[in-house]
């Protein structure tokens, strides 16, 4: 297990700046994700961590120590790569098998590790396939085995299961997360795809253009995100106005709530509000009307057309939206169990 | 979506009649001709009777069987087989590192690569010949005057085709991504190199060698040039001798190379290596 620094990145390829000024903290046995879209420069980072890419400015700590002269061999990490990339000449078995002979491991040393690596992963099926012989998912295993058996310090996952389909994904996932309980590796996940961040990180840096905009336990950044950019680019959002109050508090949705900001009367913002904030009134001749209703299991979404507010989403339970159907004249409100607003910026 | 769906099945695309049709049409592009050079060699009819009604009439192979005991047609088959073995060696261990560092280590410079390889194809074999035979003939007489002098020749004259072989190879494997893997565990160059790449480059190492070797089977030009012994040369000068017998030794010549490369490949493909993705 070790903490891992990165102060201050810099790293621009040409004219193009792929991470300004990138700071990240994890610590010991810390499962971090690194999410954002395409190109806002997390591969990147990962990639330098890894020792693949040298920054052109800033540093790289583990435990302390510079790790800037140290080429990718030296640094004991374990890397998993988007497409496998297994060795094709190899076994499974042979795969997992090839960190350890160079590490120059004893023979009997190796084979209990790779029994156990073998066991974990549930490969014992495919111990002795080669990679051509094995499934996305499958591959995806023994890579992940193959990059821990040999204890490192850190392991790197550099979108793990983007090439994988959504159950197989789903699956691997949760394998993943709690493979890395169990050996308590530091890890660093790197996914555009948030579903997965939330559900396996202990944190979640939110990255955009270079820049990390926040690094917070995934409830955390669902709740109260720390910018438009995170409020947006986590799950499904609203951004409504909200109007300062006399009493400091914040007018959003008909209901006056407070905020981590003391408002002045009158002052203008935007609260962010998720769908499952909002509450519908049926209200003939009401200020919105439903545009479209579509039943997803325990919720029902509800897209509305407001005359003040325009586009609203709301996610309603669904035995209390089964009168609802398109065409229907509501009134949009913040539910009575929303207790602060979250504000993320001045319209 | 209607209209979409309705644009898409207008969109022309070849019927299985067609495909065939194109199939054959290239199959007899390349069999008429060598049908015709059979009929030459083999049916013991003057030329100006071989005509369609005379199909079967006088076949023989008493020609081919007198240039296969020629003894100078004999040295020149040694002398072709050797230059192979060597060309292929030669560009094999110059360009299987070069390719490999270039992608592994410094994909920027494989365009250049690209291009540096094309130069002998640009260069007339006669300047090559004239300003390497001055160079070597100031520096190692001795080296010209042997057979071996052709190897460099043939190493660089191959070089387009073996590169463009090996590079398929190494993009097929990915083998940037396996380098950085391999790298990621504490592996050495060395142990990259001859523990993961080239085990995995072992069907376009194949390719590139099966193209080497139809290209050295079938050189003339340098072999003249240089006043070299070599199966196309002799085969040449034998034909000026005996027309027909010649003429079925380099059909002889061609359809073995054609057999011997297809039996390489297909036990490639027997062992898993797909020969396919490496251009051939």
């Amino acid at each position: 297990m070790a903490t891992v620094e990165l102060i201050g990145i810099r790293k621009a390829f040409g004219p193009s700046v792929a991470l300004e000024d990138f700071s990240l903290s994890i610590n010991s046995g810390e499962l971090v994700c690194l999410l954002g879209p395409s190109g806002c420069g997390k591969t990147t980072a990962l990639r330098i961590l890894a020792g693949f890419e040298r920054p052109d400015g800033g540093s790289v700590e583990v435990d302390g120590r510079d790790l800037a002269d140290d080429p990718p061999e030296k640094r004991q990490f374990g890397m998993v790569f988007q497409d496998y990339s297994l060795f094709p000449n190899m076994t499974a078995r042979q795969n997992i098998d090839f960190g350890l002979k160079v590490q120059k491991r004893p023979a009997a040393e190796r084979a209990t590790i790779i029994e156990r690596m073998i066991e974990v992963t549930g490969l014992q099926e495919q111990v002795d396939k080669y990679p051509h012989q094995m499934s996305g998912g499958q591959k995806q295993r023994v890579a992940l085995a193959r990059a821990i058996a040999t204890s490192p310090k850190v392991l790197l996952l550099d979108e793990p299961l983007s090439a994988l389909d959504a159950k197989v994904r789903e699956t691997l996932r949760d394998e993943i997360r709690r493979l890395q309980l169990e050996i308590g590796v530091t890890t660093v996940f790197v996914t555009h795809d948030q579903h997965e961040a939330l559900a396996i990180a202990d944190r979640v840096g939110v990255m955009s253009n270079g820049r990390l905009e926040q690094l917070a336990p995934p409830q955390e950044l669902y709740e109260n995100p720390a910018n438009e950019f995170v409020a947006s680019f986590i799950g499904t959002v609203n951004k409504l106005p909200a109007v300062g109050t006399d009493d400091g508090r914040w007018q959003v949705l008909g209901r006056s709530v407070p905020a981590s900001v003391t408002s002045s009367a009158g002052e203008a913002n935007t609260a962010a509000v998720r769908p499952e904030q909002i509450a519908l009134d049926p209200v003939p001749g009401g200020p919105a009307h439903v545009v479209s209703v579509s039943f997803l299991g325990p919720m029902t979404r509800v897209i509305l057309q407001d005359d003040e507010l325009g586009r609203v989403v709301a996610d309603i339970i669904s035995a209390d939206a089964t009168g609802l159907v398109p065409g229907q004249d509501v009134r949009a409100r913040l539910r009575d169990d929303v207790s602060e607003a979250v504000l993320i910026g001045p319209r | 979506m209607d209209e979409l769906l309705s644009a898409g099945s207008r969109r022309w695309r070849p019927t299985g009649v067609v495909k065939w049709a194109f199939l054959i049409c290239v199959g007899l592009f390349f069999l008429v001709p060598m049908l015709a050079m059979a009929r030459f060699a083999f049916q013991a009819v003057p030329m100006a009777l071989l005509t369609p009604d005379k199909f079967f009439t006088g076949w023989s192979v008493s020609g081919l069987g007198a240039a296969l005991t020629d003894p100078d047609i004999l040295t020149a088959a040694k002398n072709s087989l050797m230059l192979v073995v060597l060309a292929i060696i030669l560009n094999l261990v110059l360009l299987v590192p070069l390719s490999i560092i270039t992608e592994v280590r410094n994909p920027a410079l494989r365009p250049y690569l690209t291009a540096l390889t094309l130069l002998p194809w640009v260069i007339p074999p006669i300047a090559l010949v004239v300003g390497v035979s001055a160079t070597f003939r100031a520096t190692v007489p001795w080296f010209l005057a042997s057979i071996f002098s052709l190897v460099p020749f043939y190493a660089l004259w191959a070089m387009p085709f073996t590169y463009r072989a090996l590079d398929a190879g190494l993009q097929a494997i990915n083998a940037r991504t396996l380098y950085e893997a391999a790298r990621s565990m504490g592996a050495s160059l060395g142990t990259i190199i001859f523990k993961v790449l080239l085990p995995n480059m072992r069907a376009s190492m194949v390719a590139a060698a099966a193209l080497t070797a139809a290209m050295v089977l079938g050189e003339f030009v340098f072999a003249s040039l240089l006043l070299k012994k070599t199966l196309p040369t002799e085969m040449v000068i034998y034909q000026r001798s005996d027309p027909r017998g010649g003429l079925g030794l380099a059909l002889l010549v061609m359809i073995l190379t054609a057999l011997a490369i297809g039996l390489v490949v297909r036990t490639l493909r027997k062992r898993g290596l797909n020969v396919q993705t490496t251009g051939m």
